[in-house]
């Protein structure tokens, strides 16, 4: 079968780091994936299906690893070398459609009883990430033993697997799993007083953030979206923002709304009881930062590494800094889990419009620069469909 | 002999027209056989010795009022209020007319014995000055004797105890007005009258008053009643005003009023190629126009700011009256116009307007996008009596680099007007709607302008609504040389160049249009027949 | 998606602005510019104005002329003491040596002026180019650094070089030849109410066909103005050296005959110009006959008017005069040539008899004067 696989090559990690910071398509070239014609991975027990995925996304998260800039926090809960792909849905070996729930916890492992998270039903805060009869590997599509969503073929296990309501498109079932990463990190503040949100960034995680916030916390009166691009702007408006600005009026937009003072060093006297960043850079953070309120908490969606900020606001106004992975049970929502209202969400927002495109594996170059650059060239979400074959990329839905 | 303004009409043989363009001019050959360009009247003479004039003019007033010194006694309460930083534009060299009049009413005001005298800068919701431009306005004599012990103020409309409601006019608009003004025996009011608008019961009724007051007026229903709002009795600004001037002579609020107007000697020599007709450049004044612009070319924005913004003119007073109000203001709209009208027959399709670096609430500051707009469909626009230069359904074109740049200092609630709510719409009566009243009571503002030097919350609104006007009436508004992203935001066409402007423009009024080319500076006002 | 999202730490309300439209053709940004095109470029000038005077509208009507050039040139500086230097430099080293070797000047009548001192208006007649540097050259010391001479605004001053040349070379200043203006009067009045001597033509301007013409009455009003004294001079010789119309000058003599000083009196400027013009009148009969023939002629209104055969035809006017160069031999030219037959001046007079034409008397000469408008 075809796979684009990911090897532990430090030159070509190396070469993607360089060349990603000039431009995305010479990352994809020189960077450690390769598409190769493989062996589908075997069944690592009973309870594994066989799916063959029909879209698989591209996240942030596998952009950072094919250009080399992963945290190497990573690196004992992998295992090389790996099939990216862990937002797939496909079709398994019962003919069921599925929707991939990627973390790989106990129960996938096999390892019983499990781990006291795990247990609990959160398996994204998982003990075993690297134990059981499956080489480590912190979800399918960096595992070396279950495959990846950038392949014609997967293994995953039964508790995996969500079947896809009848009617729905692929499309919408491909953003189940972002979605419910969103929906997880706009739940995980604890409840505030009626007040101002605000989401930086409006890619994938902040538009689902975006709209996360506005169907399932009703403590939240306004969100403030920052967007940079036109169409993350319309869409951040369509899917619940009341304003969208951008990044360099945030703080006034805060101020504004809170009706709170700006001194003279920019510092805002007030600011928003809830932030969620889905940029996870150095400067979107102490935006974020400088815009919570005095007690309030900071949600870190987006996928920050080694970073440089001022932590004084942190202590002096007691912020929560709250960290986001993956999905669980949602104690704001009743404990339904996260993918429940991820299905829930896609299909009332609409979200399946936010696959802009899809490529075969074989234009995988191409389709990487597009995701880098989604928000720059009009695009939310990048996939790819396994089952086609080379050919000029088909645009859809919308931008 | 001053010659009078005139109209041109530009054939093949027409020499670039300059143009100005933020703190820069540009050289723009306007097509020919259909347009024309309106040139100003030269700069009349000054008075011979101001001071002396205004000696005389405090001593026979105009209208019902007796002489100054017979108002003034011992043991009142004498309140000179002055014209803000405002006026003049350019600012003037020293010394300022209101200096002479200030000290000439002091002289009066310290031979009668008066010991408790008030001067208020009646800047309304404009910033506060600053003690230098206190200085530059009032003289060092003044503000030495004055500041230091507290009886040199800034109208404050935001102190809830420095003001005091006089009542409602026949229309229910209330009056409120300064407080220390209102309570004193006599308002001297000083002003210089730069335009048309300037002056009248404007001066007290708008200078002195508060946003309660002044919402009553500085709306967009006004606005677009007021045709222009330089022509007072086409001006439902105006009309409003004296509303409210009479019922604050009615409440026994006595105004002295001080009225003064200059010609339009706007430029030192090294800049007077600004003030001539291109034809009649010397070689002087162009070696004068190229060293200006290669030195704004390699000056950085802030320099070049710097330097516009020190541009001092040398204004000459032309006329001074006092007495009473409305008497006063009718002499003094005779003088400026004199100055300043230009006989124009018939509208064009296009009115071309180059914008130049200074609008009045940019002095020593930064001309942000919204100034722009409010300086060309505001300001500009306006400089008419009869019916605008351009065709209702026409274009206007302005030209101004129109940064993206704001003064953080004096203009903070215009940062949030350009980011916020002109992100949302540009449609004056939905902007007057939905935001200006939280614009007009946010804390922070307020405190910045009562405390800092800014303005007022809500003072970005009347700016747009300044425009309100000429938004109604105009098909199209291009914008030559802008930011084209500010532009865009204020609702505007971006065009790089005149010819650019005149494509874009081609879909609203053809492509053959006749243009107009309103040749400001120096100022003046049309008279569009 | 994770996608990166990078937030320009830019903080709102800062005064950079943000993004600039390039107006300017790309690549002109940072360089200097070196050539005159690449300035215009440089500051996105289109060609031509300003770097070239502007057109001016064919819509509007030409005003009247009120430019530096002209009566209106400012010539104070020529007067400074750099440019009075560099003149008398020039006149002492260049220009007296090359006009003694082109013209042969033989100088009469010094003595009538001996006595004299202070500024002086000296009325010559003009038929030359070569009058000026002529009598500059053979005046007095005492007059010749301290000149000035009245020349026609619209022919030496109708450019700024032909202006700051005449001006500095000859220390010329403009004067309005055909009207009356009061500008320049006045300053010539000043001028010699400062020590400066005047030379000035009363013709107006060089002869057309070679015989003299009628006479302005501005270097009387001069004199009547001022109290100073005219001195008559008559220049022989100069039009065949260089006649109108012509640009390189043939050697040849010249002859420069001082009159006595005319002090304006009890008659005004009117009966002192026509002093003036009666006595260059009589130093050109003079030079052509001899001083008591000459003497007599004037005492009884007989002398020949320097202005010609009145009411003749043109070719009977020019035959009068001879011909401008020498060579035909047939003709001896009507001056210099002429004199040196004088040695019989019995056959001489009567030669001139015979080319005597009826009707000219000085009276008749006077009335036409007197019709043209004079600076007064």
């Amino acid at each position: 079968m075809r796979a684009l696989r990911l090897e532990r090559s430090l030159p070509r990690f190396a070469a993607a780091r360089l060349a990603s910071g000039w431009n995305g398509r010479a990352g994809a070239d020189l960077g450690p994936v390769r598409l190769v014609e493989v062996a589908a991975p075997e069944l690592p027990g009973p309870g594994w299906h066989r799916v063959r995925p029909h879209l698989a996304g591209i996240c942030g998260s596998d952009l950072a690893t094919i250009a080399g800039r992963s945290s190497r926090w990573f690196e004992p809960i992998v295992s090389f070398p790996f099939v990216p792909g862990h937002e797939v849905v496909g079709t398994d070996d019962t003919g069921r459609r599925v929707v991939l729930q990627p973390v790989l916890g106990c129960v996938a492992r096999g390892i019983d009883p499990p781990c006291a998270a795990c247990g609990a039903g959160s398996a994204n805060h998982c003990a075993h990430l690297a134990a059981g009869h499956l080489r480590p590997g912190l979800q399918t599509g960096f595992c070396a033993d279950t495959g990846g969503g950038w392949s014609e073929e997967l293994v995953a296990h039964e508790s995996q697997l969500h079947a896809v309501p009848e009617g729905w498109s692929d499309q919408a079932a491909v953003l189940v799993e972002p979605v419910a990463c969103a929906v997880h990190g706009a739940l995980a503040a604890p409840e505030c007083d009626p007040a101002l949100a605000v989401v930086i960034g409006a890619g994938t995680l902040g538009l689902g953030a975006i709209a996360a916030l506005s169907r399932f916390r009703p403590d939240v009166e306004l969100v403030l979206a920052v967007a940079k691009h036109p169409h993350q702007r319309r869409l951040a408006l369509e899917l619940g923002a009341r304003a969208v600005v951008e990044p360099g009026e945030l703080r006034r937009a805060v101020r504004r709304r809170t009706g709170s003072w700006m001194l003279d060093n920019g510092q805002l006297t007030g600011g928003a009881p809830l932030v969620v960043d889905c940029a996870g850079t150095a400067a979107s953070l102490a935006d974020a930062l400088a815009v919570t309120a005095p007690g309030g908490t900071l949600v870190l969606l987006g996928m920050a590494g080694t970073t440089t900020l001022d932590l004084t606001t942190l202590w002096q106004r007691e912020v929560r800094l709250q960290g986001s992975y993956a999905y669980g049970p949602e104690p704001l929502a009743g404990g339904r889990h996260s993918f429940e209202l991820a299905f829930e969400l896609v299909e009332h927002a609409g979200l399946e419009r936010l696959v802009s495109a899809t490529y075969p594996l074989g234009r995988y170059a191409e389709a990487v620069a597009h995701a880098a650059d989604a928000g720059r060239r009009g695009a939310v979400k990048v996939v790819f469909d396994p089952r086609r074959r080379p050919g000029r990329p088909r645009p859809e839905g919308s931008p | 002999m001053p010659r009078p303004g005139f109209v041109l009409d530009v054939d093949r043989s027409t020499p670039p027209i300059l143009t100005w363009h933020g703190d820069g001019f540009r050289l723009l050959r306007l097509p020919a056989d259909r347009s024309r360009v309106i040139y100003a009247p030269e700069p009349e003479p000054g008075l011979g010795d101001p001071d002396e004039e205004i000696r005389r003019a405090l001593l026979e007033p105009l209208g019902d009022s007796a002489p100054l010194p017979a108002l003034l006694r011992s043991g009142m309460r004498l309140t000179i209020a002055f014209d803000d930083i405002s006026l003049p534009l350019p600012p003037m060299r020293r010394p300022d007319n209101r200096q002479r009049v200030v000290e000439a009413v002091l002289d009066a005001a310290a031979a009668a014995g008066v010991d408790d005298v008030v001067l208020i800068a009646a800047l309304a919701l404009h910033r506060r000055m600053t003690e230098a431009e206190l200085r530059h306005a009032l003289g060092d004599r003044v503000y030495d004797a004055f500041a230091p012990h507290g009886r040199l103020l800034q109208h404050d409309a935001e102190d809830p105890d420095g003001l005091v409601h006089l009542g409602q006019t026949d229309l229910g608009e209330d009056v409120e007005i300064n407080r220390r003004a209102a309570e004193s025996d006599l308002i001297v009011y000083v002003n210089i009258n730069l335009v048309s608008m300037d002056g009248g019961h404007k001066s007290v009724a708008t200078g002195l008053s508060s946003y309660r007051s002044l919402r009553h007026h500085h709306n967009v229903r006004t606005m677009r009643h007021s045709r222009s709002f330089m022509d007072q009795h086409r001006s439902e600004l105006h009309s409003s005003n004296w509303r409210m001037g009479r019922l604050i002579a009615a409440s026994g609020v006595k105004v002295f009023q001080i009225e003064t107007t200059l010609n339009n000697d706007a430029f030192p020599p090294g800049l007077g190629f600004l003030q001539k007709r291109e034809w009649e450049w010397t070689a002087r004044d162009r070696a004068a126009y190229l060293a200006t612009v290669g030195a704004i070319r390699a000056g950085s924005d802030r320099i070049n700011r710097s330097v516009f913004q020190a541009v001092k003119a040398p204004y000459a007073m032309t006329g001074v009256v006092a007495g009473e109000v409305e008497a006063v203001h009718a002499a003094t709209t005779a003088t400026v116009y004199r100055q300043q009208l230009v006989h124009v027959e018939g509208q064009t399709d296009v009115a071309l307007f180059g914008l130049p670096h200074v609008s009045p609430y940019n002095v020593n500051s930064i001309m942000n996008p919204i100034l722009v707009m409010c300086m060309g469909l505001g300001y500009l626009f306006n400089l008419y009596r009869g019916r605008p230069i351009v065709r209702e359904g026409g274009v206007a074109i302005l030209s101004h680099p129109t940064p993206w740049a704001f003064h953080p200092v004096h203009h903070p609630s215009y940062i949030d007007f350009f980011e916020e709510v002109l992100a949302e719409t540009t449609d004056p009566i939905e902007i007057e709607k939905n935001y200006e009243e939280r614009f007009a009571t946010d804390e922070w503002y307020r405190h910045l302008y009562r405390t800092g030097h800014a303005y007022h919350g809500v003072h970005p609104f009347y700016m747009w609504y300044w425009g309100a006007h000429a938004l109604e009436h105009l098909g199209r508004v291009i914008v030559v040389g802008g930011d084209p992203a500010a532009v865009r935001r204020l609702g505007f066409s971006p065009a790089t160049t005149l010819d650019d402007a005149l494509e874009i423009a081609s879909d609203v009024v053809g492509r053959h249009p006749s243009i107009s080319h309103f040749h400001c500076p120096p100022i003046m006002m049309a008279d569009v027949t | 998606m994770r996608a990166r999202l990078p937030t320009p730490a830019e903080r709102s309300g800062s005064a950079a602005p943000r993004r600039r439209l390039p107006v300017t053709p790309a690549g002109t940004g940072s360089r200097l510019p070196v050539t005159p095109a690449g300035l215009r470029s440089w500051l996105s000038l289109p060609s031509g104005f300003p770097f070239v005077a502007p057109t001016r509208p064919t819509t509007l009507p030409v005003p009247p002329a009120e430019s530096s050039l002209g009566v209106h040139y400012d010539t104070s500086w020529a007067r400074r003491y750099p440019a009075r230097l560099a003149r008398a430099t020039l006149t002492e080293l260049v220009a007296r040596p090359a006009v003694a070797a082109l013209t042969s000047p033989r100088v009469e009548g010094l003595d009538r002026v001996a006595h004299l001192q202070g500024p002086v208006i000296f009325a010559a007649n003009h038929s030359s180019h070569v009058d000026t540097p002529l009598v500059v050259s053979v005046l007095p010391e005492r007059w010749r650094h301290q000149l000035v001479v009245a020349s026609a605004a619209d022919y030496f001053f109708d450019s700024h070089l032909k202006a700051a040349g005449f001006a500095l070379l000859l220390n010329a200043v403009p004067i309005e030849r055909h009207r009356v203006d009061r500008g320049s009067a006045r300053r010539l009045t000043e001028l010699i109410e400062g020590g400066w001597s005047l030379l000035i033509y009363p013709e107006g301007g060089r002869s057309p066909d070679g015989w003299g013409q009628p006479h302005q009455r501005g270097p009387a009003w001069l004199a009547e103005r001022t109290g100073r004294p005219v001195v008559p001079l008559h220049l022989a010789g100069t039009r065949r050296i260089l006649p109108r119309h012509s640009f390189l000058p043939r050697p040849g003599r010249s002859e420069v005959h001082f009159g006595r000083p005319l002090w304006p009196g009890a008659g005004g400027a009117r009966e002192l110009a026509v002093r003036i013009e009666a006595a260059i009148a009589a130093l050109a009969d003079e030079q052509a006959t001899d001083w008591w023939s000459a003497t007599r002629r004037a005492a009884t209104g007989t002398t020949p008017p320097l202005t010609g055969p009145g009411g003749a035809g043109e070719w009977r006017r020019a035959w009068a005069l001879g011909p401008t160069a020498s060579g035909a031999g047939r003709w001896r030219a009507p001056d210099v040539a002429r004199r040196s037959s004088r040695a019989w001046p019995g056959a001489d007079v009567a030669r001139r008899d015979e080319r005597a034409w009826p009707g000219a008397d000085v009276a008749r000469r006077d009335e036409r004067a007197a019709d043209r408008p004079s600076p007064s």
